[in-house]
């Protein structure tokens, strides 16, 4: 294991030679999908428990479909399914933007995982308690100074402990990244196991080098949670 | 000329009628008590009077503006102005029976959260109206920086009161603001009310406790199923009641 | 008809997908039930290889898990064969697909089992003992039952994220949902509109299975007052 991680350790950490491979790319596809996830969750889950259906409904029904099905087979739709549409090969923009494995991915990706922090989101915000709310409408605040200084930052951190379980089911989804030709850690362990025979080798490098990542995660998680959680805490005595 | 008058308020959940016009009216330096038992509507008229429930009709004034209101669907009355709610909620800091500090904010956040963001007053000045008030309902400055959570129960509504006294109100409304505590922290927190009414500040106060009834407040309303059955000064109508309803509810009160 | 003569097929794909996850599913809950009785045992050594099993099958992603098993345990099997001087056996997909798929899930399964376990009230297993009942007898009639219902809420949240994982097996070469739909879509030169076929699929079985388990709830929490709004 070790003389095989000597010599491909370059392309397991970050550039197979001209681009991006192995953690760096797994890094990157996370960070990705994630950003864009929680930018697109955070107004969602707040449609989510609005009390009018013709905005709660639409927001519940993407969550459903989205997850109810299988991100393999939505990165399926979004890389395969989606180019071989002639519409969309005919339009330029779409066909520069579908071509490429990396773009269908983190779309596919960032969908998938907001999906699910929408749910996330939207379950913190009705466990606030209803009191927190009135206190805030009692003292003058508009619904938006309500959503942005007490509703959100309160669900954000409420969320914390589930947000960060969804952030390292995301890193183990990622390693059906490289079904679109993208570089991702288990892309590099695919291609040493073909080129050396060595599976148990190439493969446990990967699963080494995911469970680091896992375990850094885990530990950051901790410390914010330490952080912005102990309000929810009894004191210590 | 009124701090707050409130005309004629009904309120229905359903076909039940909660409240069966109830009126009230507070002068500067007023401290009313609203008593009556569980059911009485006295919590649900305090929680209209600020609108947090919707009531069916009737006028609400505060410093001779007047709440402009409209019918809504389902014929409860809505405020017609949503900033003119927001500007009379200002005036009118609640204190509430459960406390509903704000859980994920310090004692400090808590207290300059609204003062900052609705006041639109400076940090610098938000910070010394909290130390000031902390100052005033008994709390040490190293409370500060603890988590609602982590304090007692009488020390958490003491927040409260400091959170409320921070938007320097016109009116203070409180909502059974002893019903929640344990026993041996009552005192605390009606002896920092006490002190409240002693300044001469405006409250309606919404109690069980006859003592401070009878011996901080200069009008007692005494409500029964949605009417003002009685009211007047505590001494006349808390030592001679005139209707048998209030004398049975002492006689079960004071024993 | 709408799937234009592929309908056999996608059934055939669907069965197998059925038919893996439900398997799975029983592999992973025996693992389970070993594994949160181990985590939970008196023995030190039992407890840390039960900690150990789920520490790495939740901090390494299932799919590199699956290529380990899948190819590893076909290079052991060829060195025994070889060393037997017997010819090639080339592991079954569909089996390899259950080993795997119940030995990452069996580790979720024993944290769901432990969190149920623990959350029977310690005072009715005692009671048991104290009606002279047997530690087997025990299990069987009081603590089973009981973490039963405990367990339900988490072993629906496992099927349904297992279901979801069934549809990775198709990358070591099965036929399942996934297969078929490609396959379909690739020879009608209709990929997308297959794609999507497939995911309905997909939404259909999840949905049946929230059905199932909502019922499931209901009748498994008899006994369980709940508070009415």
């Amino acid at each position: 294991m070790i003389g095989i991680f000597q010599e491909y350790w370059h392309a397991f950490l970050w550039s197979d030679g001209y681009r991006l491979s192995g953690v760096a790319m797994t890094l990157w596809l996370l960070a990705a999908s994630i950003a864009f996830g929680f930018c697109l969750a955070v107004p969602m889950s707040v449609a989510r428990v609005s009390e009018k259906l013709y905005i709660r409904g639409p927001v519940w029904f993407y969550t459903y479909v989205f997850r109810g099905t299988p991100l393999y087979i939505q990165l399926l739709i979004c890389y395969t399914g989606i180019y071989s549409l002639q519409v969309v090969r005919d339009n330029v923009l779409l066909d520069a933007f579908f071509r490429e494995g990396i773009n269908c991915t983190i779309l596919a990706f960032a969908l998938n995982t907001c999906a699910y922090t929408t749910e996330i989101f939207a379950g913190a915000i009705r466990s606030i308690p209803y009191g927190e709310i009135e206190a805030a409408r009692a003292y003058g605040m508009s619904e938006w100074r309500l959503y942005r200084h007490i509703i959100i930052p309160s669900a954000l951190r409420r969320a914390l402990p589930y947000y960060s379980n969804e952030v390292i089911l995301m890193l183990h989804s990622t390693t059906i990244a490289f079904t679109a030709t993208v570089p991702d850690i288990l892309k590099v362990a695919r291609d040493v196991n073909s080129a050396t025979y060595a599976s148990f080798s190439a493969f446990g490098i990967a699963a080494i080098l995911y469970a680091c990542i896992a375990f850094a995660l885990v530990w950051g998680f901790r410390r914010c949670e330490l952080r912005w959680l102990a309000f929810l805490k009894p004191m210590g005595h | 000329m009124y701090k707050l008058s409130v005309d004629d308020l009904h309120k229905k959940y359903g076909n039940h009628e909660v409240l069966k016009g109830v009126s009230l009216k507070a002068k500067a330096g007023d401290v009313i008590s609203i008593i009556g038992s569980s059911g009485s509507g006295k919590s649900t008229f305090l929680r209209c009077i600020n609108f947090l429930e919707q009531p069916c009709s009737g006028r609400i004034t505060v410093n001779a503006d007047e709440i402009r209101t409209e019918k809504d669907k389902t014929g409860a009355l809505r405020v017609a102005d949503p900033k003119q709610l927001q500007s009379m909620r200002t005036k009118l800091s609640m204190v509430f029976q459960h406390f509903n500090l704000w859980a994920h904010m310090t004692v400090l956040e808590n207290i300059i959260e609204a003062p900052m963001h609705v006041l639109g007053i400076s940090k610098d000045e938000a910070v010394a109206r909290a130390r000031k008030y902390l100052a005033k309902v008994g709390l040490p400055q190293s409370v500060e920086e603890k988590y609602p959570s982590h304090l007692s129960g009488g020390q958490q509504q003491r927040v409260a009161i400091a959170r409320a006294l921070a938007m320097e109100p016109e009116v203070m409304l409180f909502d059974e603001p002893t019903s929640a505590l344990d026993p041996e922290l009552v005192g605390e927190v009606l002896k920092v009310m006490q002190s409240l009414a002693e300044e001469g500040r405006t409250m309606v106060v919404v109690t069980h406790e006859m003592g401070f009834a009878r011996n901080v407040s200069n009008h007692v309303m005494f409500l029964h199923q949605g009417r003002v059955e009685e009211e007047g000064h505590p001494h006349e109508v808390l030592v001679n009641p005139k209707s048998e309803r209030l004398a049975q509810f002492l006689s079960g009160r004071l024993k | 008809m709408f799937l234009q003569g592929y309908g056999p097929l996608i059934l055939d794909g669907t069965v197998s997908t059925i038919k893996l996850a439900a398997l799975s599913l029983l592999v992973s809950v025996l693992l389970g039930l070993i594994g949160a009785s181990s985590k939970l045992s008196r023995h030190r050594m039992l407890r840390l290889v039960g900690t150990a099993y789920t520490t790495l099958i939740r901090s390494v992603p299932d799919l590199v898990i699956m290529l380990l098993l899948f190819y590893s345990l076909q290079l052991l099997l060829n060195q025994v064969t070889d060393w037997l001087h017997w010819n090639q056996v080339d592991i079954d997909p569909f089996i390899a697909g259950v080993i795997t798929l119940g030995f990452i899930y069996g580790a979720y399964f024993t944290e769901t089992f432990r969190g149920a376990f623990e959350a029977v009230p310690r005072g009715q297993i005692e009671a048991a003992h104290a009606f002279g009942m047997s530690p087997w007898k025990v299990f069987l009639r009081v603590l089973f039952p009981q973490m039963m219902r405990y367990a339900l809420p988490g072993i629906g949240n496992n099927w349904q994220v297992m279901i979801k994982a069934t549809a990775l097996v198709s990358i070591i070469g099965l036929i399942d949902i996934i297969k078929v739909t490609q396959d379909a879509g690739k020879s009608s030169m209709q990929l997308f509109y297959f794609s999507i076929v497939g995911a309905v699929v997909y939404l259909f079985i999840t949905t049946a299975s929230n059905f199932v388990l909502l019922w499931l709830e209901r009748h498994y929490s008899v006994g369980v007052r709940k508070a009415q709004l």
